[in-house]
């Protein structure tokens, strides 16, 4: 006969006890005659009749069976007259669905068996009849069998119990709960932890691979600095792209139900990446950041000093003091135009899909279709050198050593000029509605580009400003905490007014180099540096930023990398030559050295 | 005059009459008394949690009187809450072993306490933190079903996360 296991369900877990079973049944049958006692099936009465015949056979005392057997016929008969459709649950270990636990229970069970086959016959009944008695009790019987057993237990015979229960209640927890619920605590770990458990098992690798674990990871550090582990991973395009792909599908998906029915347009075949395989390519670069471990493309053409720069994925554009504009191919290093025109060296450069915007010493702006390499307008107007240009719409924006920024509006073919600085303005920038200016009269200042208005100056011993020609300047808005400089007489009350006001399309900040050897970074909304980095020895002629880091090149041969939040110098990379330019992107940064090579540190 | 009392009846029908208040830590049975009585509970009020133990039910409510005056942030900003750890007093609340751990997260699911249930996944994830393959399947008493070829192989396609 097979005894019921009384677990708290009603539908007996035959599978998770057939081994105990086969134990007490293994000893029942030696010492019985009838090898019949084993019985799959479950009991019938005639079958109970004929246990009990059994047992009285049998030269065993007869009191002890007269309890034993009426008690197992009694509640295993019980068990079947609970209704089939009332529902109650396995507990974790009988379900039969769940095996990976039972491999520990078997290996208990013949070292069970073997202890138990060492003892005197009579023993090995009276103690397979305890078995099998709570086996086959119902819940509230075994909780109180269990108890009798635990108050009459000594203390090592408890702490052996209290040792083994903890040894037993182990649960899968991934593999068991429901599905919503494992990828929710999935969510809670790091890369690492994951990457661990895609190795467990096969149900494990599953869960945690699936897409919208590492979809979450990525929301969660691509483009900011996680504030759980300090990490950040870059932006780069491919995030992009695939992004535009889930929210198509998101518009699929959002549509009412009759989505069944395949009457959409054959949706083209996009190779979908899993979001880890995102996840791990920008990881692997962010670590290569981080060891700074990368390789150099050296870019060599140019007779004179490089003095300005600027890349995108495919074109590497570099402006020198030979009067030069070069256009190189990254990917093969040629270079494969070189633009001239102007009369004398060439000192900024910006570009876009279609056109390149140069100033040069000459005190003119060009404006070149570099697919062609033809000048396709000039700009006249500066009584000095332009030094600086920007664009943005329809809009040029240039700074010059006559120490005045002129805006340039191509449509209407008007062009004012801002007076303020008392020096040469050797950078200029647009954000939004804003310009911002960087002179050699050590002070920054922000102008609106609708009016002409000049709305703030950043400068000055009571603004803790640059006390050197400031070379550069990058607005930028970062939302999480920047860590500032303390400052002694502040209290900490005004530290903790954190979040600025931020006026519409403002920036939050400033980022500013300058040849007092310092980059500082700005509060836009109080006007006020609150940090200054120190570590190059001589001016800083140049600095990029991206979400994470600034890259700075200083007239002291050396190229750093900042962390952007926290202003730690995390790599210094020294040079034959000083550094007048430099540009970042999301996984090289280039740098453009007075002694006319250019420098490409790759990091992917 | 007393107020009503909500009864809570567990699964094996154990009656844990608690406030109003406590008992609508739970959002199921928020909705459920509200539903019922549009116009306020005016005498005790009966629901039963037929997916709840009572040893579970007890600890569930336990948490839910020692929160009651608690006011969680309702903000559905996953990441503020996934930097936020487990708060100290549910951290020993739910050092229990695996098997009561595991229940309360169900119960916190079908009663729908988020709270609770975000504390018992955040529970689960530190079991799982920095563990090596190998730890978790001891952790949580795991068969390995890869073939040492699979295996060999997946480990390789997960080195990139290893050492930062």
């Amino acid at each position: 006969m097979n005894l019921q296991n009384n677990c708290e369900s009603d539908e007996n877990s035959i599978n998770a006890t057939n081994n105990f079973n086969d134990l007490i049944n293994a000893t029942t049958t030696k010492n019985s005659p009838h090898p019949s006692i084993k019985e799959e099936s479950i009991p019938k009465d005639e079958e109970f009749i004929q246990n009990t015949e059994i047992n009285e056979l049998e030269p065993v005392s007869n009191e002890d069976v007269s309890v034993v057997t009426p008690f197992l016929v009694k509640h295993i008969s019980d068990q079947n007259l609970i209704p089939r459709d009332n529902f109650h649950k396995y507990c974790y270990r009988h379900n039969p669905e769940i095996t990976c636990n039972k491999s520990t229970d078997e290996y208990k069970m013949k070292i069970i068996q073997q202890k138990l086959e060492q003892l005197p016959n009579r023993d090995q009944e009276a103690i397979s009849h305890v078995w099998s008695i709570f086996s086959a009790a119902p819940v509230h019987h075994r909780q109180l069998i269990l108890q009798g057993i635990l108050t009459q237990c000594c203390f090592p015979q408890l702490s052996y119990i209290s040792q083994e229960v903890s040894q037993l209640i182990k649960i899968d927890f991934i593999t068991t709960l429901p599905q919503e619920l494992s990828l929710k605590i999935l969510c809670y770990l790091d890369c690492k932890s994951l990457c661990n458990a895609a190795q467990v098992s096969r149900k494990w690798k599953s869960l945690a691979d699936d897409d919208r674990v590492w979809h979450h990871m990525c929301e969660q550090h691509i483009d900011r600095k996680c504030p759980n582990c300090g990490w950040g991973l870059p932006l780069m395009h491919m995030k992009r792209a695939r992004e535009m792909i889930t929210e198509d599908e998101k518009d699929t998906d959002s549509q009412p139900p009759p989505k069944k029915i395949k009457t959409e347009v054959p949706k083209k075949e996009i190779k979908k990446r899993p979001w880890k395989s995102v996840y791990s390519e920008r990881y692997q670069i962010e670590k290569r950041w981080r060891n700074g471990s990368y390789e150099i493309k050296t870019f060599i053409g140019h007779s004179d000093g490089v003095t300005c720069l600027k890349f995108n994925r495919k074109y590497l554009m570099t402006g020198s003091y030979d009067t030069t504009i070069k256009i190189w191919k990254i990917d093969t290093g040629e270079c494969i135009r070189t633009l001239t025109g102007h009369t004398k060296g060439v000192r900024s450069l910006v570009f876009d899909q279609q056109k390149l915007i140069t100033g040069g010493l000459d005190s003119t702006i060009k404006v070149w279709n570099y697919h062609t390499g033809h000048c396709i307008a000039t700009y006249r107007g500066h009584d000095d050198a332009v030094v600086s240009v920007d664009f943005s719409n329809k809009s040029i924006v240039s700074g010059s050593a006559d120490h005045t920024v002129r805006v340039w509006h191509v449509d209407s073919r008007t062009c004012y000029t801002l007076r303020g600085h008392t020096d040469w303005v050797n950078c200029v920038k647009i954000f939004n509605n804003l310009i911002f200016s960087a002179s050699d009269d050590t002070t920054i200042r922000m102008w609106d580009l609708s009016n002409n208005q000049c709305l703030k100056i950043f400068g000055g011993i009571e603004t803790n400003g640059h006390i050197g020609q400031v070379q550069s300047v990058i607005p930028f808005t970062y939302k999480e905490e920047l860590i500032e400089d303390n400052s002694d007489e502040e209290d900490m009350t005004e530290k903790l007014v954190l979040p600025t006001v931020t006026t519409n399309g403002y920036p939050t900040h400033l980022l500013t180099s300058s040849l007092d050897n310092t980059i500082k970074l700005w509060d836009v909304s109080t006007g006020k540096c609150i940090r200054t980095q120190f570590g190059h020895i001589e001016g800083v002629w140049s600095i990029a930023a991206d979400t994470f880091r600034i890259i700075s090149g200083a007239h002291d041969n050396l190229i750093k990398v900042w962390d952007l939040q926290n202003g730690k110098c995390l790599h210094t990379f020294g040079n034959y030559s000083s550094v007048s330019c430099v540009e970042l992107s999301d996984s090289r940064f280039v740098a453009g050295l007075e002694s006319g090579d250019v420098k490409m540190y790759c990091f992917e | 005059m007393m107020s009503p009392k909500v009864i809570i009846v567990s699964s094996d029908s154990e009656k844990f009459p608690v406030e109003q208040k406590i008992a609508e830590k739970s959002i199921l049975i928020k909705n459920m008394i509200n539903d019922l009585n549009p116009d306020g509970l005016t005498e005790d009020f009966e629901i039963p949690t037929p997916n709840v133990r009572a040893n579970v039910l007890s600890k569930v409510l336990e948490w839910c009187e020692h929160h009651k005056n608690t006011v969680f942030q309702d903000d559905e900003d996953e990441d503020a809450k996934k930097s936020v750890p487990v708060e100290e007093w549910d951290r020993n609340f739910l050092k229990v072993d695996q098997e009561m751990l595991y229940e309360i997260i169900l119960a916190a699911n079908y009663l729908n306490i988020k709270p609770l249930l975000d504390s018992g996944c955040k529970m689960v994830a530190e079991m799982i933190k920095s563990k090596s393959p190998e730890e978790l399947r001891k952790t949580f008493n795991i068969v390995n079903d890869f073939s040492p070829e699979e295996e060999a192989a997946i480990r390789k396609e997960n080195e990139w996360a290893e050492d930062r």
